[in-house]
């Protein structure tokens, strides 16, 4: 048996826990630069019909008017306390995969001496009490019902956010209950070639024939139809997938101009991805970066490119990659428009032993020592205390406005929460 | 082309590194009494995951012997006992109660036990 386990609007919930006034109030939390509302909390939903992903200059009235809190994302503050949740989650099993910062699958499969319901409900006031972050337990046989187990403890009242599927007729009854838009990783295109056949419940598009599914949906569709049937296909995976793709692409705080403010962002973007390709010890074969302007604004002339190069010999040096980048800038770049962003992706990932030289090139062996200690630096220091030159010193003239950011309670000893007793 | 000269291959040095004293003379008399140095986080923190950091701010507190930018460590994995301090939210906002309440002040959720209070002497 699996159970997923699901944070309730994780984001929202994490500033709420330090922020008791705002307890069973709306709240919305907007994107890096405070572009638009990437999560919001159940009064938010439920009072403001907040559109998600939306601009948040086209709803901030909205948002004022309906006395919603919002906040910029504080992913430090996410990020520590979705650790203290999947370490809590270990004390349950030994088999834990962290699906993302809010979700995770466990294997419960050794539990035996009580009921799943009271262990659910176990999982589910441990985290409470330790984190004060409210979550959903869904228990199922596989990961796609587990998923929709927890779908429903949190929309079916009786159910307090726990819910088992452990039996058939418990399985055909959530199926019965779930919209076609409730199964997890059934995408929109096919929600709507099922509705054209008059299937819109899960339990309808279990029935279809196999052949019917294989066919029209792949296998991916295949998957899903066995997993809801109960069938489990879809594997338990406990250590990290090594990535097949880095990038990062952030607004800037304001529209740039210049080339060299754009480059600076760029070699810092670089030194961001370089890291996590050291630490997950691969190599990047092609590295692609992209300008582009606001098409939010009517007033500034567009222009948006992006250009892919491939590097001699795939590399995890910061300062090949900020070097390479830069390049691939100077070709994209067009004076006079105002940019919004600037992007970079690696790709063509591989491990890092597998790298073969060229002969045009030298292998660079202490590079590799030069890496270990800017990394090193940077992990006791801070990050990019150490880096490459082109970054500069101005970061904050391009870097992401984050005015409403609350504190980062838990890992800086300045920014403690007050308690200010009136 | 530094690298790719030919030649002799240097061979790594060979580096072995006594894991314990690297006095020289005398051996050290405590070599077999080494401890680990006091780890405050292990002596203050029970439940690593549920404890959290808070700063006072003012006096009001005083009668707790709380004062202005004392931190306290919180476990809020801990039941309250009779005899806690715990931080409780009223209505709101926090507060600082000793258990049992003695005043009837309405009611009150608890967000955890107060289990040190850090005092700055300086």
């Amino acid at each position: 048996m699996i159970a997923m386990v699901d944070c309730n609007s994780f984001y929202a919930s994490c500033e709420q826990v330090f922020r008791p006034d705002l307890w069973g109030k709306p709240v919305v939390v907007l994107s890096n630069n405070d572009g638009c509302v990437i999560a919001a909390n159940k009064e938010a939903k439920e009072m403001a019909h907040i559109p998600m992903f939306e601009p948040m200059f086209k709803i901030k009235d909205q948002l004022i008017k309906n006395k919603v809190t919002f906040f910029s994302s504080n992913y430090t503050l996410y990020g520590e306390m979705s650790q203290r949740v999947m370490n809590i989650l270990e004390t349950f099993s030994p088999d834990v995969e962290v699906y993302s910062i809010d979700e995770a699958f466990i294997d419960v499969s050794g539990i035996k001496h009580v009921s799943l319901k009271a262990y659910g409900t176990v999982i589910k006031d441990k985290i409470v009490t330790y984190t004060g972050i409210p979550v959903g337990v869904g228990i199922a046989p596989t990961k796609v019902l587990a998923k929709l187990a927890n779908k429903i403890s949190k929309k079916v009242a009786k159910f307090d956010h726990v819910c088992v599927i452990d039996t058939d007729e418990k399985r055909i009854k959530a199926l019965k209950w779930a919209q076609t838009k409730d199964v997890w990783g059934l995408g929109k295109k096919h929600q709507t070639r099922l509705k054209n056949i008059g299937v819109f419940t899960a339990y309808e598009f279990t029935q279809l024939p196999l052949s019917w599914v294989r066919k029209e949906m792949t296998v991916v569709g295949e998957r899903l139809w066995r997993e809801l049937r109960g069938e489990s296909c879809i594997e338990f995976r406990t250590m990290p997938k090594t990535k097949k793709a880095i990038g990062t692409a952030k607004s800037f705080g304001k529209k740039l101009e210049d080339l060299e403010r754009i480059e600076e962002a760029c070699a810092y973007y670089i030194s961001e991805v370089a890291e996590v390709l050291r630490a997950q010890k691969s190599c990047a074969t092609y590295i692609q970066v992209f300008v582009t302007t606001s098409h939010f604004s009517d007033n500034d002339k567009q222009h948006s490119d992006s250009c892919i190069v491939t590097l001699p010999v795939p590399t995890n040096n910061t300062f090949v990659l900020t070097q390479q980048a830069r390049k691939a800038l100077q070709r994209i770049y067009k004076p006079g428009y105002r940019y919004k962003k600037v992007g970079v992706n690696v790709t063509g990932l591989m491990p890092q032993e597998y790298v073969q030289g060229n002969l045009f090139e030298n292998l660079k062996l202490h590079d590799k020592r030069l890496m270990n200690v800017i990394d090193q630096l940077n992990h006791k220091f801070g990050k990019a205390t150490v880096g490459s030159a082109l970054v500069g010193t101005r970061v904050e003239e391009w870097e992401l406005v984050k005015k409403d950011r609350s504190k980062r309670y838990t890992t800086q000893w300045r920014e403690l929460l007050e308690l200010k007793n009136k | 082309m530094e690298y790719l000269k030919t030649g002799k291959i240097k061979r790594e040095e060979p580096h072995h590194e006594a894991a314990i004293s690297k006095q020289t003379g005398f051996p050290s008399p405590a070599t077999h009494y080494l401890e680990p140095s006091i780890d405050l986080n292990k002596e203050l923190t029970q439940h690593k995951d549920a404890t959290f950091y808070v700063r006072v701010s003012g006096n009001a507190w005083s009668q707790f012997s709380m004062r202005h930018k004392d931190v306290l460590i919180i476990d809020r994995a801990l039941i309250p006992k009779v005899g806690n301090l715990v931080l409780v939210v009223q209505e709101g906002s926090f507060k600082v109660i000793r258990i049992p309440v003695t005043s009837s002040g309405g009611s009150f959720v608890v967000w955890g036990i107060i289990t040190y209070i850090i005092h700055c002497t300086s």
